[in-house]
């Protein structure tokens, strides 16, 4: 039988003044099931608490409705309260009467019938309350940092850094990313390498780090605090326990002719290469696709000259399986590949080179040396025309979004184009300028002022080429005259996009992604950081175009958020959450395609020989975040969502 | 229809948005009819259409369903879901003679206050105009009236 | 060779060869308009297997009855397009393995019957999509732009008038392909979301709750029509949620095994002009 203590604030004269709440507490008192109704100035009070707790143990109580604020302003204050008293605190509800009823309508009357309406229904959902006990889920005190670039490297050591184990994991055979491609930064035109190296040996060197490069992850399980990670350590052909990196085998391999990923196709490299002079490892891995034993059966240059006999071209993939209680992904971007601009002649003129080739032009530790050359023939470019948005913000062609960070690398370019190439003429295309950010407007303004790149606002039309000029056509609209520049190098500002497997990760790892494929928030302005997987952070241009200042504010605040979760033995969550109920389920797994979260697995139920008899729906409480939109796609009112049954909705509305 | 009558309107609002605007009305003072009875959900995903054919049941002249702008769901996406079972159960409740002018959906957000005063007010005056709905009410009396053999 | 001693000779083969341990297909019924279902273990239980213009029942439902394809045998079940868009469904929603079942395929065309081609779901995707392309100018019932015509105040009548007569019999639920729960929402008590007593309100609920569970899901069979002893109209009020989901989200159920249940899924984009 139930006994509900029905409490009633007056708030002061806010209640009062325009709820009966004498009335109020009479009339409740005589509803089914109600053993007391009191009616107080001020419940949330230090007497008023005392009041409602004595009265919990005298009557016994099986459920209390505190008529009174918004549940907003004091449902954890009652709730606590009962539990002070021995009642379960999830048996404790709040009857809204101030913000939604007495501070909203001025007829005493009208007021005091919609407050007993409101209180009514509240005591009839309570009277269907069940006793509800946080969620306690064990926490695995290892980050798992997915990529190696500044947001990784950075999310990493901030973790490690407070004392936390980390594994780092990056695909490539170093770490370092896109900002170990790059050659100065903006606004500060300091030298990329020299502030990402040291972060990459801190990084390796960290005694709570564990690196793991040359990997991927090959599949997630588990969920918040308890993630199951299998991770493939691809073969390397080089034993990482003994190599020291002395680059014999390197100057040795008689295959030397392989694009360069690293230079962006500008340089070129060995088959058994490490990407760059910095890498972190140093140690070298073979490329299989291009190595001539490989191919041929015949070589093994490499082998030989190894004094130390790292060289073993039997290595197989190999898989490691570890615990983690929260991963961090910060996988990248990549450059759209231009050539879908066929009209700026991309892949088709070797002087037509994206942005990104650039900085490796530009890099002292690049192809040409940090000389600015032609791809072409090696000349230094008399002028070079730059193309703004050369994707970005394009519906037809290229992306809808803009990348945010070209503006600057643009006037970045410009000027490190002014400064190595004496008397250079930077001319560049371009929408708008975007350059917010600290010392961001100022530094385009410098580029325009002080480095004399001249900037015409308006589109390219075509580039092509004409005695042994590329004529680029455009207009610029602020003089609305059409423009002809014959230029010895055309550098294209390339949108930066989702990494071309985003979406299979986002699939392998349980988060959800944007239509291109960039990693989704789980609030966009909230929760920035936050996938919408529990214990899955973001971090870095995997999530939308970002900046090094911001991939890094977001690896840091990504790594907050993963020693949030270390703080405690057990995460404790709120016990709002689905359940279902296994013998009504019918497995059509609706819900499972309609979870936001993923936290509804499909389950088999097994008779003792192993045999499958059915399949269910199964709601795991450490992913289920309570919205409750399974429970309303069950068609066979199998699911169910603690806190807001089926049957204490159902009360509720009957009680109005 | 006569002049005094005060129709009866269930509302089912997800708690982060439209629970939260309605606080705001409050604090903000603004004046609204009494008609509506708010019920408060986790999550518009989580209203499921038996809750509209209970109020129904329960004598409602009129629904109000409402939660998070699309794009704002606390929980990503169940807004996106309950549109489209809306939209579905709209056109269902419609083609059956429950009209839609009695069922409103809407989204208000934990900023607008002033929108749900206002829509409060102008959802109160529809259902006034559009008087009761003696249709179902009539349904309901028949479940009350003793079994004829 | 008629059709019916064709797909005779072909059952007879599949049993034979134990390609399947059953095929579903239909036999004489009571009457000469009647049909009942058969189910053949054996090449000699073909022989009573009728195949003419009354073979009008959606046989899909029997598919999914408790055990049948739990051993992973397959069977072969006679369909027509809506019966094959039916065991899509079924796929789409976890209740069969589609690899499991052999597709014999017909469409009536006026006193005609004919034989499709192919044998697994996938074979018929083209047809169903033809199908779907003709959807939204394929005549539609007069009787739903009737009840569109009418006012609330009349549609509210005409359906509770149609309603009334119901006996909460659940026929309609018993012939449905797509009604397969364990438990259906009507018999849950705990709460009581649909009066289960047959008056007209619970008669209403219970039908507006059936015709949501079925919104994107029907596939226009009548299995439901057919089966009301009372002859309510439940085509209509299906038929009418299909052009809605057609209309308004490009589905067309059955499209396909792997097709996403509308519901349990969206756009962001969906229509939403009827949101304040």
């Amino acid at each position: 039988m139930a006994k509900i203590g029905v409490f009633i604030c007056h708030c002061g004269e806010n209640i009062a003044s325009k709820v009966d709440c004498n009335k109020l507490a009479t009339s409740i008192g005589e509803h089914p099931g109600v053993a007391v109704a009191l009616d107080y100035k001020y419940f949330c009070s230090d007497p008023g608490q005392e009041r409602l707790k004595k009265a919990i143990k005298e009557n016994n109580l099986t459920g209390v409705v505190v008529a009174a604020c918004s549940p907003m302003m004091h449902e954890a204050t009652f709730r606590k309260a009962c539990a002070e008293a021995g009642l379960n605190p999830y048996l404790c509800e709040i009857a809204n009467i101030r913000e939604q009823c007495s501070w909203v309508h001025t007829d005493y009357d009208m007021a005091t019938q919609k407050a007993m309406e409101i209180t009514r229904s509240m005591v009839e959902k309570v009277k269907r309350n069940n006793k509800l006990q946080p969620i306690e889920v064990p926490v695995t005190r290892r980050a798992l940092v997915i990529g190696g670039g500044i947001a990784g490297i950075q999310a990493a050591l901030d973790i490690a850094n407070a004392g936390q184990q980390v594994v780092l994991v990056e695909r490539e055979p170093s770490l370092g990313g896109h900002m170990a491609q790059l050659s100065e930064t903006f606004p500060t035109l300091d030298c990329s390498q020299c502030i990402m190296t040291p972060r990459m040996v801190e990084a390796s060197q960290h005694p709570n780090i564990r690196l793991l490069t040359y990997a991927e992850i090959e599949s997630v399980d588990g969920y918040i605090g308890n993630f199951q990670v299998r991770i493939r350590m691809k073969a390397r052909y080089v034993d990482m326990s003994t190599c020291t990196g002395c680059g014999d085998c390197i100057t040795k391999c008689p295959t030397k002719k392989i694009s360069s990923e690293f230079d962006c196709g500008m340089g070129k490299r060995t088959a058994i290469y490490t990407p760059f002079a910095q890498s972190v490892p140093n140690i070298p891995v073979i490329d299989k696709a291009s190595c001539t034993y490989f191919k041929n059966g015949k070589c093994k240059v490499c082998m030989k000259s190894c004094e130390l006999n790292s060289i073993n071209f039997d290595m197989q993939d190999e898989f490691i399986d570890l615990d983690f209680g929260a991963i961090v992904v910060a996988t990248g971007f990549q450059v759209q590949d231009n050539s879908v601009y066929g009209e700026y002649g991309y892949g088709k003129y070797k002087d037509v080179i994206n942005g990104l080739q650039f900085e490796r032009l530009a890099s002292a530790s690049g192809p040409t040396s940090g000389k600015i050359l032609r791809p072409s023939d090696g000349k230094e470019p008399e002028n070079i025309v730059f193309i703004q948005c050369a994707g970005s913000r394009d519906c037809s062609k290229g992306v809808r979004y803009c990348s945010k960070i070209c503006c600057m690398y643009t006037a970045k370019h410009s000027m490190l184009y002014a400064h190595k190439v004496h008397g250079g003429i930077a001319q560049i295309f371009y929408m708008d300028i975007r350059a917010a950010g600290k010392g961001y407007d100022e530094f385009t303004r410098r580029a325009i002022e002080e480095d004399k790149a001249a900037y015409f606002r308006g589109r390219v039309s075509k580039v092509w080429q004409e005695n042994g000029k590329l004529m680029v056509r455009g207009v610029d609209t602020l003089l609305g005259k059409p423009v002809v520049i014959a230029a010895d190098m055309v550098v294209l500002a390339t949108a930066m996009v989702p990494q071309p497997d985003a979406k299979d990760f986002a699939k392998t790892i349980g988060i959800g992604y944007d239509e291109y494929g960039f990693f989704n928030e789980a609030h966009l302005k909230l929760r920035p950081v936050e996938s919408s997987t529990a214990g899955v952070f973001l971090a870095g241009a995997c999530q939308s175009p970002k900046d090094i200042p911001d991939s890094v504010a977001q690896a840091s605040a990504s790594a907050s958020k993963v020693l949030a979760l270390f703080s405690k033995d057990k995460l404790e969550r709120e016990p709002v959450v689905a359940s279902n109920n296994e013998t009504t389920c019918a497995g059509c797994w609706g819900c499972v395609l309609a979870c936001p979260y993923n936290a509804i697995e499909k389950k088999d139920i097994l008779d003792r020989s192993g045999k499958v008899i059915k399949r269910v729906a199964s709601v795991n409480p450490g992913l289920c975040q309570g919205c409750g939109t399974c429970v309303t796609f069950c068609r066979s009112n199998s699911l169910d969502l603690a806190g807001f049954t089926e049957k204490q909705i159902f009360a509720e509305v009957m009680a109005l | 229809m006569s002049e005094s009558f005060e129709p009866k309107i269930i509302a089912f609002v997800c708690t982060y948005c439209t629970y939260t605007g309605a606080d705001l009305a409050g604090t903000s003072r603004l004046k609204y009819a009494p008609n509506v009875r708010i019920i408060r959900l986790p999550c518009t995903g989580r209203i499921s259409p038996m809750f509209i054919l209970k109020a129904l049941q329960q004598g409602a002249d009129g629904i109000l369903v409402s939660g998070c702008h699309p794009g704002d769901c606390h929980f990503t996406h169940g807004n996106y879901h309950a549109r489209r079972r809306w939209m579905v159960f709209r056109t269902l409740l419609d083609f059956t003679g429950i009209p839609s002018e009695r069922i409103k959906f809407s989204w208000i957000s934990a900023a607008e206050g002033h929108k749900f005063a206002e829509l409060i007010n102008s959802v109160t005056d529809d259902i006034r105009k559009l008087g009761p709905f003696d249709q179902y009410k009539n349904l309901i009396r028949e479940t009350e009236a003793p079994a004829t053999l | 060779m008629t059709i019916q001693e064709k797909y005779k000779a072909r059952v007879k083969e599949l049993l034979s060869t134990g390609a399947v341990k059953m095929v579903i297909g239909y036999k004489p019924g009571s009457t000469a308009e009647r049909r009942r279902p058969l189910f053949m273990r054996s090449p000699e239980e073909a022989d009573q297997l009728v195949l003419d213009t009354a073979c009008i029942a959606n046989l899909a439902g029997y598919l999914v009855a408790e055990g049948l394809l739990s051993d992973d045998k397959r069977v072969g079940i006679f369909l027509k397009p809506d019966g094959i868009r039916s065991i899509n469904i079924l796929a789409a929603e976890a209740q069969l393995n589609i690899d499991q079942i052999v597709v014999l395929g017909f469409d009536i065309d006026g006193q005609e019957v004919n034989a499709l081609e192919g044998e697994s779901a996938g074979d018929f995707s083209a047809l169903i999509e033809s199908i779907k392309d003709h959807a939204p100018e394929a005549p539609r019932n007069p009787l739903i732009e009737q009840i569109e015509q009418m006012n609330p105040i009349q549609r509210f009548d005409f359906w509770q008038t149609e309603f009334s007569r119901c006996i909460k019999c659940y026929a309609c639920r018993q012939a449905c392909p797509m009604c397969y729960c364990r438990r259906c929402i009507v018999d849950s008590n705990q709460p009581q979301w649909i009066n289960t007593s047959s008056h007209t309100l619970g008669n209403l609920e219970w039908n507006i709750i059936r015709a949501f569970h079925l919104s994107g899901r029907c596939v226009g069979c009548g299995n439901c029509d057919r089966a009301c002893p009372v002859n309510i109209p439940l085509r209509l009020i299906n038929a009418r949620m299909g052009q809605e989901v057609l209309g308004a989200f490009d589905h067309f159920a059955g499209m396909s095994e792997t097709q996403e249940p509308v519901l349990a899924s969206f756009k962001k984009d969906d229509s939403e002009t009827f949101i304040l």
